[in-house]
């Protein structure tokens, strides 16, 4: 945790003096690439010191199927992310790094895990929106939908705020996803370990053999 | 155990703008705008891409990127997340001797209206337009879905590979 900071001061910095030092002369790069080093190996769990509990939601998923998470994933390692299918960036990044890791589990263990994808844009990720996606990048995880306030009630649960879709001027729907992915023990069943935006297919590929037993990364 | 590293980085920030008020080579216009690091995530569905690129701007003088069309896409336009919230982003700014970073987690240039789902290994052509420099064409390669630049949320994640000059 004490590298992340770190970094981010670094990149803060370096972003600052950008417009400081348009009339300075060129050089070498190698201090930036020091950073870059830097942060690739900090820590991408972070572990929580008090887990959360696994909410109780009950959504729809892409069969069109009523879907109890609680029920649905007692005793098994889940990994539960809130995003939406129209976003390009992020929920796309996210979701992939795990699809991937999971591909280098041993078979029984890649049937144990359950990734969960709940929709944050319920209006426009209907269950077969979400499906279409989510074979996309892969077709075992669960895709869920709802009503915005049962989802938003869901993510507040895991301490992720997630605001209603709203439109821009042209009338473009402009949607929030989650900031956090979030790991469920499976002796627990509490969410005990979070991701952010920067964790990668590595971090996740060292760090899911753990998650699935329980272990803490 | 952040203060005293910051003055240090400040310096290391600044050193490592490559060409910092450089002057430039066979340009006329003032900007004198480069484009690097340019890569799209292979997308998940046909509908839908995201791309990434810095544009370096080794001149004197700011210009803006205005916009952007590609081969690929019906539409594509530069959007910039703001906390966990996506939104369109007007004009952007290179400033003088500065760069702009589309990245991932930041600001990234938005397919839509695809013709057919980029895969990676393939090219996707982008031409960015500019206030003052005249438009620039990128030939973009598709990347794998989980392709990150080797350093990312650094500004000098783009002086590695400086060759498309």
């Amino acid at each position: 945790m004490r590298k992340k900071t770190f970094a981010a001061a670094l990149a803060a910095a370096a972003a600052l003096t950008l417009t400081a030092c348009g009339s300075s002369d060129n050089s070498s790069s190698s201090p930036v690439a020091e950073v870059s080093a830097e942060t690739g190996s900090e820590k991408a769990a972070t572990v929580l010191d008090k887990p959360f509990e696994k909410p109780d939601l009950v959504l729809t998923d892409t069969q069109g199927k009523s879907y109890d998470l609680r029920e649905a994933t007692k005793g098994q390692p889940t990994l539960i992310y809130f995003g939406y299918t129209n976003c390009p960036d992020i929920c796309p990044l996210t979701m992939n790094n795990i699809a991937v890791a999971k591909k280098q589990l041993p078979k029984a263990e890649q049937d144990k895990l359950r990734i969960v994808f709940v929709t944050t844009d319920p209006e426009r990720d209907t269950p077969a929106e979400l499906g279409k996606w989510l074979k996309g990048i892969d077709p075992a995880v669960v895709g869920l939908t709802g009503s915005f306030s049962t989802i938003q009630g869901g993510a507040r649960q895991l301490g992720i705020s997630i605001d209603p879709p709203t439109k821009d001027k042209d009338g473009k729907v402009i949607s929030e996803h989650g900031t956090q992915v979030v790991a469920f023990s499976p002796k627990t069943d509490a969410g005990y370990v979070l991701y952010g935006e920067d964790a990668t297919v590595d971090d996740y590929t060292k760090d899911l053999p753990k998650l699935i037993k329980g272990q803490t990364p | 155990m952040r203060r005293p590293i910051a003055p240090a980085l400040v310096m290391a920030g600044c050193l490592a703008l490559a060409g910092c008020g450089g002057s430039a080579d066979g340009s006329d216009a003032a900007p004198d705008l480069s484009v690097r690091s340019a890569y799209m995530p292979q997308p998940v569905t046909d509908s839908l891409a995201a791309g990434y690129l810095t544009v370096v701007n080794e001149s004197d003088s700011s210009d803006d990127l205005v916009s952007a069309t590609s081969d690929i896409a019906g539409d594509v336009t530069v959007h910039e997340t703001s906390g966990q919230r996506m939104k369109e982003a007007g004009r952007l700014e290179i400033p003088a001797g500065g760069r702009l970073v589309l990245e991932s987690g930041g600001t990234h240039l938005m397919f839509e209206k695809l013709k057919r789902k980029p895969k990676e290994g393939e090219t996707v052509s982008v031409k960015l337009r500019f206030t003052k420099t005249d438009p620039i064409t990128v030939e973009m390669p598709v990347k794998s879905a989980t392709y990150r630049p080797t350093s990312t949320k650094s500004s000098g994640s783009s002086t590695h590979s400086n060759s498309h000059h």
